[in-house]
Order: structure tokens, then C-alpha cells, then sequence
């Protein structure tokens, strides 16, 4: 499963805003939802998948919470070649050849 | 190079530069200056078959090859990520960077090829301008761990709009 699929659905994107507030079951987490468990259950399971969330087990309850190393890889995939990165790009040459042109009228 | 699969999309970029070919060429092969715009650490290899790593952050790790370089003209490696992103193995997509002067400034035209035909491209197209300098203050100070609320937050609305508008 994809970071991006898994993030496209609307109640996966839900879910993932309850959990970055704290570690829940998925008991809790289904209780916020008018969906039945087995749906809750499905979604944790694609967002688990795309290393969005991560599961503990404490007894017979099972646990999930954000994996914040999940979103830098959907950050950095953004971010990668974007406009921002290119802004950044002119920025860094455009001042090398001002620093390079004030050298060269100093000689 | 392997095959192009049926399905693929184009996102183009193109951006003037108020500085020579020679200068914009170096910030694509030269590894202590592409850091200046994109990732923490570089290892670069500018000729056809020589490689291209780029760190990202903690979590991603760009690995590719250059293809072509004509000095000051014209620039293509392949992308794709060490790490399982996004249906982009090491290689699988293709960036084409061509140079051309134009007065005092150089016109740069980035063209990211062979994206996979699904959300990521459809992101990658409508996602990138509009979403990014918010995501990149979400990111300031160059810490890779993101504030995991903030980043949600920002992450998902710019999902969103994007699969909706596609």
C-alpha cells in the first residue's frame, strides 16, 4: 500500500490526526467513528502497511500510534524536486555570483 | 533502463535564474553546492553511469545515475528512492534539466519523468507549488523529525485537495 493511497481516504486521514494527539487502542479509536470495528480494523491495518502507524500489543488490547519517519519519507518525497527546492536553487546561485562579482570588482 | 510502463505521468518545472549556465550547472553535479537546495549530503558523480545519492533526511534516500551531461546545457540522472516510496525504486524514474541563457539569466527547465501513473504523480503535479512553502516552514530548522500534529495537519489538507482535484 502506498503512503499516498493510504493517506487519499478520508477517514484513514481522520484517524491519523487522532492518533498523532496519543497512543489509542483501536477500540478507542473505532468509539470516535460511526463505522463498524472491522472497518476501524481495516484502516489501521492499510495505515500500519504504509508505516504511517505503529502497533503494540499491552495484553490483549492493541495499540497504535503516529510513526513521525513515516511522514518525512511523504515530506521529503514532496519537497524533493518542488518549487520551493528550485526557489532555494535560484536563491544559492544568484548570491554566488553576487559574492563573485563583488570579489571581482574588489581586484 | 527499464521498460516505461503504460501508465506514467510529466511534472515540469521551469524556473529563471538570474545567473550564468555555469554557475546553475555546478548546483547539479557539484555535491557540496546541490545541498544548498536539496538534502543534507550528496554523493555525485557527474558523468554518464556515475552515480547520484542524495540524502533527503533520516528517512530517504534518493539513489540514481547521470545519464547525460553536457556541460552548462543540459543535465539527466535517474530518481528514485532507497527506501520503499511511492512505487520509485532506485533508477525508475528519469529528470531532464536543460539550461539555456537567456540576457543576463538562465532559463531552467526540470522535467520529472516516468512518475508512476497513480496519486503520488497526480500529487506530485498539484501538490508541489501550492502546498510546499507550507510544508517546508512546517519543516524549518532542518529537523528530519517532524512535529508529527503539525505535519499531519499540513500533510493530509494538501492530500486531500489533491485527490479531490484529480
Amino acid at each position: 500500500m502506498e503512503v499516498f493511497e493510504a493517506v487519499a481516504q478520508p477517514k484513514r486521514r481522520e484517524i491519523l490526526r487522532l492518533l498523532a494527539a496519543g497512543e489509542m487502542s483501536a477500540g478507542d479509536v473505532a468509539s470516535r467513528f460511526s463505522v463498524t470495528q472491522p472497518a476501524i480494523s481495516q484502516h489501521l491495518r492499510v495505515l500500519k502497511q504504509a508505516g504511517l502507524i505503529a502497533e503494540r500489543r499491552d495484553g490483549a488490547r492493541r495499540l497504535y500510534r503516529v510513526r513521525p519517519e513515516g511522514l518525512a519519507g511523504l515530506h521529503s518525497f514532496l519537497t524533493a524536486l518542488s518549487s520551493a527546492a528550485l526557489e532555494r536553487l535560484k536563491q544559492a546561485a544568484e548570491e554566488e555570483e553576487r559574492v563573485g562579482a563583488r570579489d571581482a570588482s574588489r581586484n | 533502463m527499464p521498460a516505461t510502463p503504460a501508465e506514467t505521468s510529466v511534472v515540469e518545472h521551469r524556473i529563471r535564474i538570474a545567473a550564468h549556465p555555469e554557475t546553475v550547472f555546478s548546483y547539479f553535479t557539484d555535491p557540496t553546492k546541490i545541498v544548498h537546495w536539496m538534502g543534507t549530503e550528496a554523493t555525485l558523480d557527474p558523468r554518464p553511469g556515475g552515480a547520484c545519492r542524495i540524502r533527503l533526511n533520516e528517512a530517504s534516500v534518493v539513489l540514481g545515475e547521470y545519464v547525460e551531461v553536457e556541460p552548462y546545457r543540459r543535465i539527466v540522472f535517474t530518481w528514485g528512492y532507497e527506501q520503499q516510496w511511492f512505487s520509485m525504486p532506485p533508477q525508475s524514474t528519469l529528470v531532464e534539466v536543460s539550461l539555456t541563457p537567456e540576457g543576463a539569466e538562465t532559463l531552467v527547465v526540470l522535467s520529472h519523468r516516468r512518475l508512476p501513473g497513480d496519486l503520488a504523480a497526480a500529487g506530485t503535479r498539484a501538490g508541489w507549488s501550492h502546498y510546499l512553502p507550507r510544508l517546508v516552514v512546517a519543516a524549518a530548522g532542518g529537523d528530519p523529525r517532524l512535529d508529527p500534529w503539525q505535519d499531519i495537519d499540513v500533510v493530509v489538507q494538501a492530500v486531500r485537495d489533491v485527490a479531490e482535484s484529480s
